[in-house]
């Protein structure tokens, strides 16, 4: 084959694999995407109140009034530990590796970044935490009862309307160990270390949700939440996502070395990571440098 | 000021279960209602998980030097505000505005800053917003 006729081939073939997304009808939701309002500085995290981002979530979830009772009862006993954090203390309890958020939270109100990749037969959604939502488009049915088993981010099936994506999610269950309470805990959010129990989703919780591209920088999930359990009528949330702006590739987001704040007399302290300054590089074949002498 | 909140690790207590867990993230430590400006020479720029660190040597009134901690946000989200693993390099003349450690020792939480080019990327702008 002449060079020629090779570049001819090669760019075909390039041609086919572009179009194979429009001949497929499948959106271009390519790039990294981020929830409006929950985005990081570089300071530590959210920028709005726990206040605002309650306000702006326009969270009113039909809780049934036993599980309200409950509810409050967990808030006035966040906000008690919040007050002893904004005095420096440790509050005790636990510490939870938020690098998991779980669903649905990891799409309500988390700061990571995520990508989706939509082809005919399967949704993959990747966070930056290295969760995945695998929501299969292919037909199926929900995995059979005798073959599930819930986990943070469920059981998946979903079709498209149009250029809308429909997911349904069903046994799901909270990443965070629990032995004092059941379900899945959705929270807020915001402020300095602020955080508000807003629901507690029972085991049979069912989740739809309606994925779609607001303009070329937007999407938007409508959440429908039915938990005859726990809700009198189904919750309805609605998030918006945009464009990461900075950075054009998934990075992973770890909580490696995380003992960065040891608790010291009832009181968390700095401790930061050891240099990463690499040491001189030692020159081939010279004398290994004496202990007391090496630079460090 | 801008509001914070430590993403890498959120503690979630009230709702869960008191395991142990060895791991302590906070930013308790910090009085979010002070703001101290430093200025000084950069020491090391650690680009690390869950966060990154500037440590910066900072001269005193007596002419001594302090070396302080700086802590800001986890390398993913400062990627997405701008920032790259060399856009502080050691021996960098910057000032830093911190919350500063609420024992008095010589650390803080970042809030924004300026190097030799400039603001630093991702310094919250007057209406409170990040980017």
């Amino acid at each position: 084959m002449t060079l020629r006729r090779f570049a001819l081939a090669a760019a075909t073939l390039l041609g086919c694999v572009a179009s194979l997304g429009a001949s497929t009808g499948m959106p271009d939701w390519s790039g990294q995407w981020e929830n409006v309002g929950a985005t990081p500085d570089a300071s530590g995290g959210f920028n709005q109140s726990l206040d605002q981002v309650l306000t702006r979530m326009q969270w009113g979830p039909p809780n049934r009034p036993e599980l309200q009772a409950r509810v409050d009862k967990i808030v006035a006993s966040e906000r008690k530990r919040l007050e002893a954090i904004s005095r420096g203390e440790d509050p005790g309890g636990v510490d939870v590796k938020a690098c998991t958020f779980g669903f649905p939270l990891v799409m309500l109100d988390s700061p990571l970044m995520f990508e989706i990749l939509p082809t005919p037969k399967e949704t993959t959604l990747i966070f930056s935490s290295r969760e995945i939502r695998h929501v299969y488009t292919d037909g199926r049915a929900h995995t059979p009862k005798d073959e599930l088993w819930a986990t943070p981010w469920g059981d998946s099936i979903g079709h498209w309307e149009g250029q809308t994506l429909v997911i349904d999610t069903i046994a799901v269950k909270s990443p965070f160990a629990s032995s004092e309470s059941e379900g899945v805990a959705v929270m807020a959010f915001g402020d300095v270390e602020g955080e508000q129990t807003v629901t507690i989703l029972s085991s049979q919780a069912h989740f739809i949700e309606r994925i779609r591209m607001l303009d070329k920088d937007h999407l938007e999930d409508q959440m429908t939440v039915i938990d005859p359990n726990n809700l009198t009528a189904p919750w309805h949330v609605n998030r918006t996502y945009e464009r990461v702006t900075h950075i054009h590739r998934m990075v992973y987001e770890d909580c490696e070395g995380e003992e960065r704040n040891p608790v010291v007399n009832g009181r968390f302290t700095l401790a930061p990571p050891p240099s990463a300054t690499p040491k001189p590089a030692t020159a081939p074949n010279s004398a290994p440098s004496s202990p007391t002498t090496a630079p460090q | 000021m801008s509001r914070v909140q430590n993403f890498a690790l959120i503690t979630v207590a009230v709702l869960l279960t008191a395991s142990p867990a060895p791991a302590h993230h906070s930013f308790a430590m910090f009085d979010q209602s002070k703001a101290v400006t430093l200025q000084g020479t950069v020491k090391d720029f650690r680009w690390s998980n869950p966060h990154v660190f500037i440590q910066l040597l900072v001269k005193t009134d007596s002419g001594n030097e302090e070396e302080w901690s700086i802590e800001m946000t986890s390398p993913e989200h400062l990627a997405r505000v701008g920032w790259k693993p060399g856009a502080v390099k050691p021996g960098d003349k910057v000032t830093l505005v911190i919350h500063p450690m609420r024992d008095g020792s010589t650390g803080g939480q970042y809030i924004s800053g300026t190097g030799p080019d400039g603001p630093f990327a991702g310094s919250p702008t007057p209406n409170g917003e990040g980017k």
